[in-house]
C-alpha cells in the first residue's frame, strides 16, 4: 500500500484540521482572522493543486482497493480545486456587504472538497456512499446558510428533503447489490453482474443507484429541485453546486457505468438518449420564461446536463472525452457567470433579471465578462462552450444519434434567445440607478483569468482535449 | 500574410478594448489603420492573382489533428472577388463608423470583430473554421444594432440574430453529417474535393437530404424568401456602418457558403432542389420588389430592395451553370458595393436629420450635390443601368437561367422593372422637386473623411461596370473549377 499516492488527499485533510483548530483559536480578532484564513485557504488550494500535478499520471489503489488513484480522478480533482478557489473568492465578494458571520462557511466548503476528492476516487460502494453523503450534507448546510433569508432556508429544506430521498433510494440499491454480490467492492460487484446479467434484483438495484446519481446531475425526471434550490441558495454556493456537484455526479456516473455495470450496456444505452433529450428540452424551454437570474441559471444548467447526457449516451472514448471537455468548458463559463453575479448582487440587492438593467453602464467590466460567458454558455464560437458542443454533437453524429444531435443543435438557437435577452437587459435598457459598481482587484483578477480561460479553451482545444482523452482511457 | 487577414482586425479589436475610451483619436487611428492594412493586402493579392491557377496563397496550420481540423486559408477567384468587396466596404464603413457617437470605443471594438470575422469566412478553406467565423460574425451585430440603432432596434436586433443563428445551426448539423459521410476525418475543403472526386461524390440519397438543409440554413442570411423577414427590419434598425457591411458583405456569405459547400460537394442535391430554389428566388424578387414600392421609409425600401436582389443571386445558383454562376459572383460584388453606397448615403442623411421618410426630403440635388450624386448613381446601378456591373451580372444570370427556368426569368425581368419604379421614385422625391426648407441648413459631405467612402465605392462600381472583365477574368476559371 502506497500511501504517498494520496498526497493531495492528505493535504486536504491536513488543511481541514488546521482550519478547524484555527476557527477555535482565533475568532476574536476579525481582521487578523480573515487574513490568516485567506492564507490558509488559498495556500492550501495551491499546495493541493501542486500535489495533484506532481502525482498526475500515477495509478494505484490503497486501503485494500477501496480507493483508487488514476488520471481520471485527477482530472476531476483539479477541476474541483480550481472551482473551489474561484468560489472562495466569490464568497469573499458576496459576503462583503452582508452581516452574516462566515466562520463556518469556508470550513464547510472545505469539507465538501474532501468529500469530492474521495468520491471520484472511490472503488467501493461503501466509500462511495460515505463520500457522497459528506458532500451532500455539506451542501444542505451551505444552501441554507443565509439564516435570515427565508428563501435560503426554503432552498436548503427542499434540497435536504429531495436529496435525502435520493440518497435513501441509492443506499437501498447498494444494499440490494450487497445481498446478491456479497461485497460492496466495485470489482466484485462487477463480477456478480457479469455472472448474472439478467438477475432481476441486480437490475433493480442498478436502476436505484443510477436514479440517485441522476438526481445529482439534474437529469430528467430528477431535475425538479434545481430551479428552486438555485433561486434561494447563496450565489457562491450555487456556483459550487452547479460546477463541482454536477462534475462529481458525472464522474461517479462514468466510473460506475463503465467499471461496474458495463455488462448492462444493452439495458442502459437505449434509455440514456431519451433521458438526454427530455433533459435538454426541459432545461431550454423552462429557461425561456424565467424572470430571476439564478432560476434561469438553474434551468440553463439542466440544459447543459442534457448535452452532457447526450455525450454519455454516445459512450466510447470519443463521447466520454467530449463529456470531460464539455465539463471543463462548462466549469470556466459557469464560474465566470457566477463570479459576475456574486460581485454584482450585493449592490443590486436583487436577483431579478430586471435588476441587471444598465449594468453595461454601471460596470462595463462585469457586463463584458457576463456577455462573454453568456455567449460561451450558448455555444458561440470561438469560445469554450462552442468547442464543447461541437465535440459532443460531432460524437453524437458519428455514433448515428442523428435526431438527438439535431435537437441539440436546434437547442443552441433556442438558448441564444434567453442568453441574448440578458445581454439586451444589461446593454440596451436604461437603469434607474447610474452609480457605478466597484469591483475589487481580486475579483477583477479572477474574472479576467476566467475570461481568458473561456477564450483559451475555445481557441486551443487540442491540449484540453488530449488531457480529457488521457483521463478517459482509464475507464476502459 | 493571408493567414493574418482575419487576425489583423481581431488583434486591433483587442487593442481597442484595452485602450482608454477617452482617447477617441487613438481608437479611430487603430481602426482605420487595421482596415486599410487589410484592404491594401487584399488589393495586392488581387493584382498578383493568376486566374487559371486554382487555389493560391494557400497556407495551412494544424489545429486539432485528431479531427483533421486545420487553419487553412487561400484564394480562388470566387472568394478573392468577395474579399475585394469586403476590403472596399469595410474600409468605407470604417470611415463611417468613426463618425462621432456615444460609446465609440465599444462600437469600434464590435466593428473590428465583425470585419475580422468576415475576412475569416472569405479566406478559410477549412469547413470548421468557415463555420466558426460565420457564427462569430453574427454576434457583434446584436449589440451594435441594439445599442446604436434606431426605431424598433431591440426587436430588430433579436429577430436578425435569432433568424440567422437558427439558419446557421441548421447548416451546422448538415456539416456534421457531411463530415461523417465523407469519412476521411478532414474538414479541409481542397482535400475533401479531391477525395470525393476520386470516389465519385456522395451517394444521391445523402445529397438530396443534406443539400436542402445547407441551402435553407445558409439561405437565411441570404434572405431567401420566406425567411427574409429579419432583413428589412434589421437594416432599418441598424446603424449606418452595420447596414453597409450587412447588406453589402454579410449577406453574401450565404450564397458564398452555398457555392463553396453545397454546389461543390452536393451538386446532385442542389440540382434536385434547384426548381424549388428558383421558385423561392422568383417569389422573393417580385414580392420584395412590390413591398419596396410600398415603403416610404428609405431604409426599409433599400432593405426590401436588397432582399429582391438577393433573389437574382439565388436564381443564378439554382441554374448552376458556368454563365449563371459567374453572373452570381459578379452580382454579389456589384450589389454589395451598391448597397453599401446606398446605405451610406441614407445613413448620412438620417444622422443629420433623424428623418428617413422619402416625402420629407426634396431638392437635395441642389443643396447637397455630392451626396445626391452618390445616391443617384447607387440607385441607377441598382436598377441595372448598362454601364454598371449590376447590368452585366444580371444579364449573365438571366442568360444562364433561361433554359432551365424561363418562367422565373420572366418574373425576374419583371422584377427589374419594379426596381426601376421604386428607385426612380425615390430619386425623384429625395433629390429633385421642391426643396424642403427644414433642411436648408444641411451641409453636403465635406472633407476627406466624409467623402472618401462614397468616392471609394462609386469608383469601384464604375470601374467594374465599364470593365467587368477585370473581375470576370478571375471569376470564370474558379466557377469552372467549382462545377467540374
Amino acid at each position: 500500500m502506497n500511501l504517498a499516492l494520496l498526497m493531495p488527499e492528505w493535504i486536504v485533510l491536513g488543511i481541514l484540521i488546521v482550519l478547524t483548530v484555527f476557527e477555535l483559536l482565533l475568532v476574536d480578532n476579525e481582521i487578523l482572522y480573515k487574513r490568516v484564513r485567506n492564507i490558509i485557504l488559498f495556500g492550501g488550494l495551491a499546495s493541493v493543486a501542486l500535489a495533484l500535478i506532481a502525482t498526475s499520471g500515477q495509478t494505484g489503489s490503497v486501503f485494500n482497493g477501496t480507493v483508487i488513484v488514476d488520471p481520471f480522478g485527477t482530472f476531476f480533482k483539479l477541476l474541483f480545486t480550481g472551482a473551489l478557489a474561484a468560489v472562495i473568492q466569490m464568497s469573499r465578494s458576496f459576503f462583503k456587504m452582508g452581516p452574516e458571520k462566515t466562520h463556518e462557511f469556508y470550513l464547510v466548503l472545505w469539507i465538501a472538497l474532501a468529500g469530492f476528492f474521495l468520491l471520484v476516487s472511490s472503488n467501493d460502494f461503501l466509500v462511495f456512499f460515505l463520500a457522497l453523503e459528506t458532500v451532500t450534507l455539506s451542501f444542505y448546510i451551505l444552501t441554507a446558510y443565509l439564516k435570515k433569508d427565508s428563501k435560503s432556508i426554503e432552498s436548503g429544506m427542499k434540497y435536504f428533503i429531495l436529496g435525502s430521498l435520493a440518497s435513501a433510494i441509492l443506499v437501498y440499491g447498494i444494499s440490494l447489490i450487497y445481498t446478491v454480490a456479497g461485497s460492496t467492492a466495485f470489482p466484485e460487484v462487477r463480477q456478480a453482474f457479469t455472472a448474472a446479467p439478467q438477475h432481476a434484483v441486480l437490475i433493480a438495484a442498478a436502476c436505484m443507484v443510477l436514479a440517485g446519481l441522476f438526481f445529482k446531475v439534474a437529469a430528467f425526471p430528477f431535475q425538479l429541485w434545481v430551479p428552486d434550490v438555485y433561486e434561494g441558495a447563496p450565489s457562491p454556493v450555487v456556483a459550487f453546486l452547479s460546477v463541482a456537484s454536477k462534475s462529481a455526479g458525472f464522474a461517479a456516473l462514468l466510473r460506475i457505468l463503465w467499471t461496474v455495470f458495463p455488462v448492462l450496456e444493452n439495458q442502459w444505452l437505449p434509455v440514456l438518449p431519451v433521458i438526454a433529450l427530455l433533459t435538454l428540452l426541459y432545461g431550454n424551454f423552462g429557461a425561456l420564461v424565467q424572470t430571476r437570474l439564478k432560476r434561469l441559471m438553474g434551468y440553463s444548467s439542466i440544459g447543459h446536463a442534457g448535452y452532457l447526457l447526450l455525450a454519455l449516451s454516445v459512450g466510447g472514448k470519443a463521447g466520454l472525452a467530449a463529456l470531460l471537455y464539455y465539463l471543463a468548458a462548462y466549469a470556466v463559463t459557469t464560474l465566470a457567470l457566477f463570479g459576475v453575479i456574486c460581485a454584482a448582487e450585493p449592490y443590486l440587492k436583487s436577483d431579478k433579471i430586471e435588476a441587471y438593467r444598465g449594468l453595461g453602464k454601471r460596470s462595463p467590466f462585469l457586463a463584458g465578462v457576463m456577455f462573454l460567458a453568456l455567449l460561451s454558455s450558448a455555444g458561440v464560437p470561438p469560445l469554450a462552450g462552442f468547442s464543447g458542443k461541437f465535440l459532443v454533437l460531432l460524437a453524437a453524429v458519428q455514433a448515428n444519434l442523428n435526431w438527438l444531435a439535431f435537437i441539440g443543435v436546434m437547442a443552441v438557437a433556442l438558448s441564444l434567445y434567453y442568453y441574448l435577452n440578458l445581454v439586451r437587459v444589461m446593454y440596451f435598457d436604461e437603469s434607474p440607478r447610474e452609480d457605478s459598481i466597484p469591483v475589487c482587484p481580486a475579483t477583477r483578477a479572477l474574472l479576467t483569468l476566467l475570461s481568458a480561460g473561456i477564450l483559451a479553451a475555445g481557441l486551443f482545444l487540442a491540449p484540453v482535449l488530449s488531457w480529457a482523452e488521457n483521463a478517459v482511457k482509464y475507464l476502459f | 500574410m493571408i493567414a493574418f487577414l482575419p487576425w489583423i482586425p481581431l488583434a486591433a479589436a483587442l487593442v481597442v478594448l484595452f485602450s482608454p475610451a477617452k482617447n477617441e483619436r487613438l481608437l479611430k487611428t487603430i481602426t482605420l489603420a487595421a482596415c486599410s492594412l487589410c484592404s491594401l493586402s487584399v488589393l495586392v493579392y488581387f493584382l498578383n492573382f493568376k486566374p487559371e491557377g486554382g487555389f493560391q496563397f494557400v497556407i495551412a496550420r494544424p489545429w486539432l489533428p485528431a479531427f483533421g481540423i486545420q487553419y487553412k486559408s487561400g484564394f480562388d477567384g470566387i472568394n478573392l472577388t468577395l474579399c475585394l468587396l469586403h476590403a472596399l466596404v469595410s474600409l468605407a464603413g470604417a470611415f463611417v463608423a468613426c463618425a462621432p457617437k456615444e460609446r465609440l470605443k465599444e462600437y469600434l471594438f464590435y466593428y473590428l470583430v465583425l470585419t475580422g470575422g468576415i475576412y475569416g469566412v472569405f479566406t478559410s478553406l477549412d469547413l470548421f473554421f468557415l463555420y466558426v467565423f460565420f457564427e462569430m460574425t453574427l454576434i457583434p451585430l446584436f449589440p451594435m444594432i441594439g445599442i446604436w440603432g434606431s426605431k424598433n432596434k431591440e426587436y430588430g436586433a433579436m429577430k436578425l440574430t435569432l433568424f440567422i443563428t437558427t439558419g446557421a445551426v441548421l447548416a451546422f448539423f448538415g456539416l456534421l453529417l457531411f463530415y461523417r459521410e465523407a469519412g476521411i476525418h478532414s474538414f479541409d475543403l481542397v482535400q475533401l474535393a479531391q477525395v470525393l472526386k476520386a470516389r465519385g461524390g456522395f451517394s444521391t440519397g445523402f445529397q438530396h437530404f443534406v443539400a436542402p438543409m445547407l441551402i435553407v440554413g445558409f439561405g437565411v442570411i441570404a434572405s431567401l424568401w420566406p425567411v427574409h423577414s429579419w432583413s428589412p427590419i434589421g437594416y432599418a434598425a441598424a446603424p449606418t456602418a452595420v447596414s453597409m457591411l450587412h447588406a453589402g458583405v454579410l449577406k453574401k456569405m450565404g450564397p458564398y457558403l452555398i457555392l463553396r459547400v453545397a454546389v461543390t460537394f452536393l451538386p446532385e442535391g442542389v440540382k434536385h432542389a434547384a426548381p424549388w430554389l428558383s421558385i423561392l428566388a422568383g417569389i422573393g424578387i417580385v414580392y420584395a420588389g412590390l413591398a419596396a414600392i410600398r415603403q416610404s421609409d428609405m431604409k426599409y425600401m433599400v432593405g426590401f430592395s436588397s432582399v429582391s436582389h438577393m433573389g437574382y443571386v439565388l436564381l443564378g445558383i439554382a441554374a448552376m451553370n458556368s454563365v449563371s454562376l459567374s453572373g452570381t459572383v459578379l452580382l454579389m460584388f456589384s450589389h454589395g458595393v451598391m448597397a453599401a453606397c446606398a446605405f451610406a448615403a441614407i445613413g448620412f442623411l438620417y444622422e443629420r436629420t433623424h428623418v428617413r421618410n422619402l416625402h420629407d426630403f426634396g431638392g437635395l440635388a441642389k443643396s447637397m450635390p455630392f451626396l445626391a450624386l452618390s445616391l443617384i448613381l447607387a440607385c441607377l446601378a441598382s436598377l441595372g443601368l448598362p454601364g454598371f456591373s449590376n447590368f452585366v451580372s444580371e444579364l449573365l444570370v438571366f442568360i444562364g437561367a433561361w433554359r432551365q427556368f424561363p418562367a422565373v426569368v420572366i418574373a425576374a425581368v419583371f422584377g427589374v422593372l419594379i426596381t426601376a419604379i421604386y428607385l426612380l421614385r425615390a430619386v425623384r422625391e429625395v433629390c429633385y422637386g421642391k426643396p424642403n426648407p427644414r433642411w436648408a441648413h444641411l451641409k453636403d459631405a465635406q472633407g476627406f473623411a466624409e467623402r472618401f467612402p462614397f468616392i471609394l465605392l462609386l469608383g469601384a462600381l464604375l470601374i467594374a461596370g465599364i470593365w467587368p472583365r477585370v473581375l470576370l477574368r478571375v471569376i470564370e476559371p474558379a466557377v469552372g473549377a467549382l462545377l467540374s
